[in-house]
């Protein structure tokens, strides 16, 4: 019950959440001095051109009209037309939403997998060498700017050792499209050529990806476990006679894992806006690098549907963060 | 304590695990893209996202290849110094008047095996006059929409409201496309614009198979291509033109095997990667991109030739040029490409700061700070603006530099208020002729438009107008020239230099003909060496 409040309580903030984000992105997008229509009429257009065209796209009307005719255009499912492709713009992001989330998804599994048990044994083990020397990987995860990371990845992994990819999606065009997800959909048709070729090219992005986002996790998993270690519960447990790694594993990461998770869902907003950086060095065709080209070009109708996007991805990773929050930790139950 | 040692070792273990499988699962990655076969698909990196297919939505020299191998136009420019050679049209006929432009098709077929026609390249020069991006602006001048005539299924007439020099030049930017195909596609009017943008109807060396606009496209060797393949004794079955946004990506790609191809307007540092290589070649030309600074001659005090010429003597060329560019790229003092017909043999202006200060001392009145702009992402714009910010302050003069993207910039040269004092940018080559370079940039009639020095001289317009209507090649020519050297001498731009390119391919690529239009992306000619 109390659960399904949380979860009603976050819809009905979500609709001026989402108003709020495309109000405040269509004024950002279109009050910085950049004139789309000259820019994509081409270096030899003429003002005439550049003025019938800017008529032709309504950028000739006051801006406030332009905001409704969006509003009113999103209400009715129509994200636009972006000014560079002449396609919609629902059709550009849905065909490259699935590679940035993929490769999200994993990269905050791994994280996730990997983060947990090192942030714990850094806990149990504080001021220990294990420590210290995570200290010391979870700091250079943080501080290592992701470019570098990446391309030392690119040299090392493919170029030295040859052992995975350089760069891409996949060896050639990927499986037919179900889900859009590569790994699903070669597994979902038996296709396990495919299915490894995904796989291995998700491995240095990923890891890229990972890397700092595993760091933030162990920081917060090693302050969650040091807390609950130290509470009277786990001193009244021990006094029990439960052994240890039921203590550790059961009870105390139970609660120590309350603030990481809620961690996670603000990392994966973060993966998701940051994959651009990624995704350019290693060509993956996801919505990060539509979305820079995008600014970089002023194509309105592309930033705003790209921000509309990530919002309400980001928005309803949190609730879900929320809705798992709530089962975890015990003071919400009951 | 010894619980959570025990605890962690469990930790230790599943890590372990994790790291085994996550092993397991690199140590099967496939093997990478293997090495090229005769015949074989050719991989090119390219830096601009191919967005669209549409060639006539774009103009642009970073999405030649779409335009270039999926289509083709009544000529074509081949080879460096470029040639115009027909190409869709066998022969072709221009009134004494130079107003009438009659072409004779060969027989062609469009990809999906339907007969090119006369009517075809008519629905084509109409659409572009539609939907009025691309090139279109080559040909609004010259051309009404509706007189452009089929007199029969292979004859095409062009008839122009005036005389144009510069037509014959710019023809082979119309792309032709299948008419028919292209109106079943039609939506509201749009002269098939969406359909076309993910689409191909052309009847190029190259037959569509696959388009991402988040990776690029992929096409198939079109056998029944007009042209044949007899000149090619072994031309690729396939190729495919990827968007690879980093350079250091392009490059790193290039030198593990994954592409055959990128551009040649890689950086220096990167070029001399490439050419340690064995497994690269590197072919250089001098390509006919000018680089200079555009000097706003419309806004007080630069009206002032004076000034100009203190801010041309400012700058150190060979410092930029033989410095921070290890010599990559030409002198070009002028502004017009140095190998291009009509160009002048001038010295132009060396890095004087005596002289600078002497003519500045010419100047009436004060100086205000002087606004550098450069291109935000184009380290070389910048690099420049840094070069002339330095010369200038050296001479007294007060300035800043403001680098902001294209898109900005873009907007900004084209208004008279807006306009930065300076401005470092290239000047690419969209058709051979010297009107692509001094011809509209320094013209009266393309002030706010292609023009955007302001500078309009009534005796250099004089000149530049005769040749724009002049047949005479050597006449044309000589009112070039001087026209030229007059912009030169009066300072109007800082002419800084000519690019070469360094085409980087595998060594196994043969065959690639480089154009400064096409950069050496038109594949029909190249092949994996057996």
């Amino acid at each position: 019950m109390r659960t399904l409040v949380l979860i009603l309580n976050r819809l009905i903030w979500f609709v001026p959440t989402v108003l709020g984000l495309m109000v405040i992105t269509f004024t950002i997008s279109h009050v910085i001095p950049a004139d789309p229509v000259a820019f994509f009429a081409g270096d030899n257009a003429t003002p005439e051109q550049i003025a019938e065209l800017r008529a032709r796209y309504g950028f000739d009307q006051p801006m406030y009209v332009q905001l409704w005719d969006y509003l009113v255009g999103v209400l009715q499912g129509d994200f636009g037309v972006s000014l560079y492709t002449q396609r919609p713009i629902a059709d550009d992001l849905f065909n490259r939403l699935p590679a940035t989330l993929e490769l999200t998804l994993v990269a905050v599994i791994l994280s996730a997998i990997v983060g947990i048990p090192l942030g714990v044994i850094s806990a149990v083990n504080r001021n220990s060498t294990t420590d210290h020397v995570l200290r010391i990987i979870t700091v250079s995860g943080l501080a290592m700017a992701s470019f570098w990371l990446a391309i030392l990845f690119q040299l090392l992994f493919a170029m030295e050792l040859r052992w995975t990819p350089l760069q891409g999606r996949i060896d050639g065009w990927g499986p037919d499209e179900i889900t859009g997800f590569f790994l699903i959909d070669s597994a979902l048709a038996g296709d396990w050529e495919s299915f490894r070729s995904a796989a291995s090219h998700l491995v240095l992005p990923t890891l890229t990806l990972a890397f700092p986002a595993m760091a933030t996790i162990v920081r917060f998993t090693r302050a969650g476990v040091l807390d609950a270690i130290n509470s009277n519960y786990v001193l009244y447990e021990q006094a029990m006679g439960f052994p240890r790694h039921v203590v550790i594993w059961k009870y105390v990461l139970r609660n120590a894992l309350i603030g990481t998770v809620t961690q996670i869902g603000l990392i994966f907003g973060i993966l998701i806006a940051g994959a651009v950086v990624v995704e350019a060095v290693f060509d993956w065709p996801g919505i990060g690098l539509y979305a820079v080209q995008s600014i970089l070009n002023s194509d309105y109708n592309a930033i705003m549907g790209f921000t509309l996007i990530t919002g309400v991805i980001f928005i309803l990773v949190n609730l879900l963060v929320d809705v798992v929050h709530g089962m975890i930790d015990p003071r919400t139950q009951g | 304590m010894t619980g959570l040692f025990d605890a962690g070792r469990d930790a230790a273990r599943l890590i372990g695990r994790t790291a085994f499988a996550a092993g397991l699962a690199v140590a099967g990655v496939s093997a990478l893209t293997g090495a090229a076969e005769a015949g074989g698909k050719f991989v090119f990196a390219n830096s601009s996202p191919y967005d669209t297919l549409d060639p006539h939505a774009v103009y642009d020299v970073g999405r030649v290849a779409s335009r270039l191998n999926l289509y083709d136009g009544l000529m074509r420019w081949v080879d460096n110094p470029p040639k115009l050679e027909p190409w869709l049209a066998e022969s072709y006929e221009v009134s004494d008047d130079g107003t009438v432009y009659t072409f004779k098709l060969r027989e062609a077929t469009f990809h999906d095996g339907t007969p090119l026609e006369a009517s075809d390249v008519v629905y084509s020069i109409e659409r572009i006059l539609a939907l009025k991006k691309g090139a279109f602006s080559l040909y609004s001048d010259v051309i009404e929409p509706g007189s452009t005539k089929a007199l029969d299924a292979r004859t095409v007439q062009f008839n122009l409201t005036k005389p144009s020099a510069i037509f014959m030049a710019t023809v082979p930017a119309i792309h032709v496309v299948n008419e028919d195909l292209v109106r079943a596609n039609e939506v509201d009017g749009d002269w098939g614009g969406a359909w076309l943008s993910s689409n191909d109807a052309g009847s190029g060396s190259f037959e569509l198979t696959r388009y991402d606009p988040a990776i690029g496209f992929q096409a198939k060797r079109f056998d029944d291509h007009f042209h044949g393949w007899d000149m090619n004794p072994n031309p690729f079955d396939e190729i495919e033109f990827r968007t690879v946004v980093e350079i250091n990506s392009r490059v790193l790609g290039l030198l593990n095997g994954d592409f055959h191809g990128t551009d040649g307007y890689l950086p220096q540092d990167q070029v001399k990667r490439l050419v340690a290589s064995d497994d690269v070649t590197v072919d250089e030309q001098e390509s006919m991109r000018i680089f200079y600074s555009i000097i706003h001659n419309g806004r007080e005090p630069f009206g002032d030739v004076n000034l100009r010429k203190a801010i041309s003597y400012a700058f150190d060329y060979d410092g930029f040029n033989q410095e921070i560019l290890s010599g990559s790229v030409a002198r070009n003092p002028a502004p017009l490409p140095n190998n291009i017909w009509g160009a002048p043999d001038v010295e132009g202006y060396t890095y004087d700061l005596e002289k600078a200060k002497e003519y500045l001392a010419k100047v009436e009145g004060e100086i205000p700070t002087i606004t550098i702009g450069a291109l935000a992402g184009y380290g070389q714009t910048e690099q420049a603006a840094a070069l002339m910010q330095n010369g200038l302050n050296k001479i007294g003069l007060e300035t800043q530099i403001v680098a902001e993207p294209w898109s900005v910039v873009s907007g900004k040269m084209r208004d008279e208020q807006q306009m930065y004092d300076l401005l470092f940018l290239w000047r690419s080559t969209y058709y051979a002729d010297p009107n692509n370079w001094v011809g509209e940039m320094y013209a009266c009639d393309q002030v706010g438009a292609r023009n955007n020095s302001w500078y309009c001289d009534p005796e250099v317009d004089e000149l530049l107008m005769a040749a724009r209507v002049e047949t005479d090649r050597e006449t044309r020519a000589e009112h070039y020239r001087k026209a030229a050297t007059m912009v030169m001498e009066d300072a109007a731009g800082v002419f800084i230099y000519n690019t070469k390119w360094f085409g980087p391919f595998a060594s196994s690529v043969k065959g690639v003909r480089f154009s400064p239009i096409g950069n050496g992306q038109e594949m029909r000619w190249a092949y994996f060496e057996e």
